[in-house]
C-alpha cells in the first residue's frame, strides 16, 4: 500500500505554494465566480478595467483550475463570435 | 427572430406564449453552438453529448433566470452556465471510479518526506527548509479530510467529486479548503516564512 501512494510532484508542491500565496480571508467561491465570470470575460475581451468585485473573479480563477477551464472555454466562444 | 432582437429574460419568462417557444429554441441552438466551439477536438464529446448538455443547460438557465442581473450580455451569462453544466458532467465521468479510501490514505501520508518526488527538493537548501516547514504545517494543522481535499485538488479531481466523496456539501467543502489554506499560510507566517519567500524558492 505504502509503495503505491502517488508522490507529490514538484509542480504539485509548487501549486500548494501558489495557492497559499493567493489565499486571502475573503474570497469568491465557485458559485460566486460563476455569477460574475460573464462580466469579467466581457471586460477582458474589451480590455476594460475591472471593478473591485470583479477582481475577485480573477483571484478565484488563479486558485481554481475548474473555473479557469470554464472561463477559458467561455473566452474561446466569445472570441469566435467577434 | 435573431439573437440580437430578443429581450431574453422577458422572452423566456413569457410562459405559454409563442415568443417564449421561439426564444427557447434559439437559446438552445445558441448554447449548443457555443459548446461545440468550446469542446471542439475532445474525443470524449459526441454530437449527442452536445445536445444533452445544451438541453440540460437550457433548463438550468431557465431555473436561474431570476439571478441574471444584466451586468453582462444575457447570452454570455447563459454560455457560462452551459459550460459549467458540460464540464461538470465530463469531469464526473472521468473521476467516477476513484476511491475515497485511496485518497484518504494518501492524504494521511501527505506530509511524509517519502511522499515528495525526488525533484521537489533538489540541492537547494532554502527550498529544503521551506518544504520542511510546509510538511510540518500540513501535519500539524490539517485534518485528514482537509488533507484529502487538498490532495484531490492537486490531482485535478473535480470539486463536486471531492465533496461528494467526503460526504459534505459544496459550501462546507469550499470552507474546509479555504480554512486549510489559511491555516497553512498562518503557520508558515508564524515560523517566519512569507508567501513571497516560498514563491521565490519555487520559481
Amino acid at each position: 500500500m505504502k509503495d503505491r501512494a502517488q508522490r507529490l510532484t514538484r509542480d504539485q508542491v509548487g501549486s500548494i505554494v501558489k495557492m497559499l500565496g493567493l489565499t486571502t480571508d475573503r474570497e469568491f467561491n465557485c458559485t460566486e465566480c460563476l455569477q460574475h465570470v460573464s462580466e469579467f470575460a466581457e471586460c477582458q475581451l474589451a480590455n476594460q478595467p475591472v471593478g473591485e468585485v470583479i477582481a475577485k473573479v480573477e483571484q478565484h480563477l488563479a486558485l481554481c483550475p475548474e473555473c479557469r477551464e470554464e472561463y477559458e472555454a467561455l473566452m474561446k466562444i466569445l472570441r469566435a463570435g467577434n | 427572430m435573431t439573437e440580437s432582437e430578443i429581450n431574453w429574460p422577458a422572452a423566456l419568462r413569457a410562459a405559454e406564449s409563442g415568443e417564449q417557444a421561439e426564444a427557447v429554441r434559439v437559446l438552445r441552438e445558441l448554447l449548443q453552438s457555443g459548446l461545440r466551439i468550446a469542446l471542439n477536438g475532445r474525443s470524449d464529446v459526441s454530437e449527442a453529448h452536445l445536445e444533452d448538455f445544451a438541453q440540460e443547460s437550457l433548463l438550468r438557465v431557465l431555473d436561474r433566470l431570476g439571478q441574471f442581473q444584466g451586468r453582462s450580455k444575457f447570452t454570455t451569462w447563459a454560455q457560462a452556465i452551459a459550460l459549467n453544466v458540460a464540464f461538470t458532467e465530463l469531469r464526473r465521468k472521468r473521476w467516477q471510479d476513484v476511491s475515497l479510501d485511496a485518497l484518504l490514505a494518501d492524504g494521511e501520508r501527505m506530509a511524509e518526506p517519502a511522499m515528495m518526488a525526488d525533484d521537489v527538493l533538489g540541492a537547494d537548501e532554502e527550498r529544503t527548509r521551506l518544504v520542511a516547514a510546509l510538511r510540518n504545517a500540513i501535519e500539524q494543522e490539517l485534518t485528514p479530510k482537509q488533507r484529502a481535499a487538498i490532495l484531490g485538488e492537486l490531482r485535478e479531481m473535480p470539486f463536486d467529486q471531492i465533496v461528494e466523496m467526503l460526504g459534505t456539501s459544496r459550501s462546507a467543502g469550499y470552507k474546509m479548503l479555504h480554512d486549510a489554506r489559511r491555516a497553512l499560510k498562518q503557520r508558515l507566517l508564524e515560523v517566519g516564512i512569507t508567501g513571497s519567500d516560498i514563491q521565490k524558492a519555487f520559481n
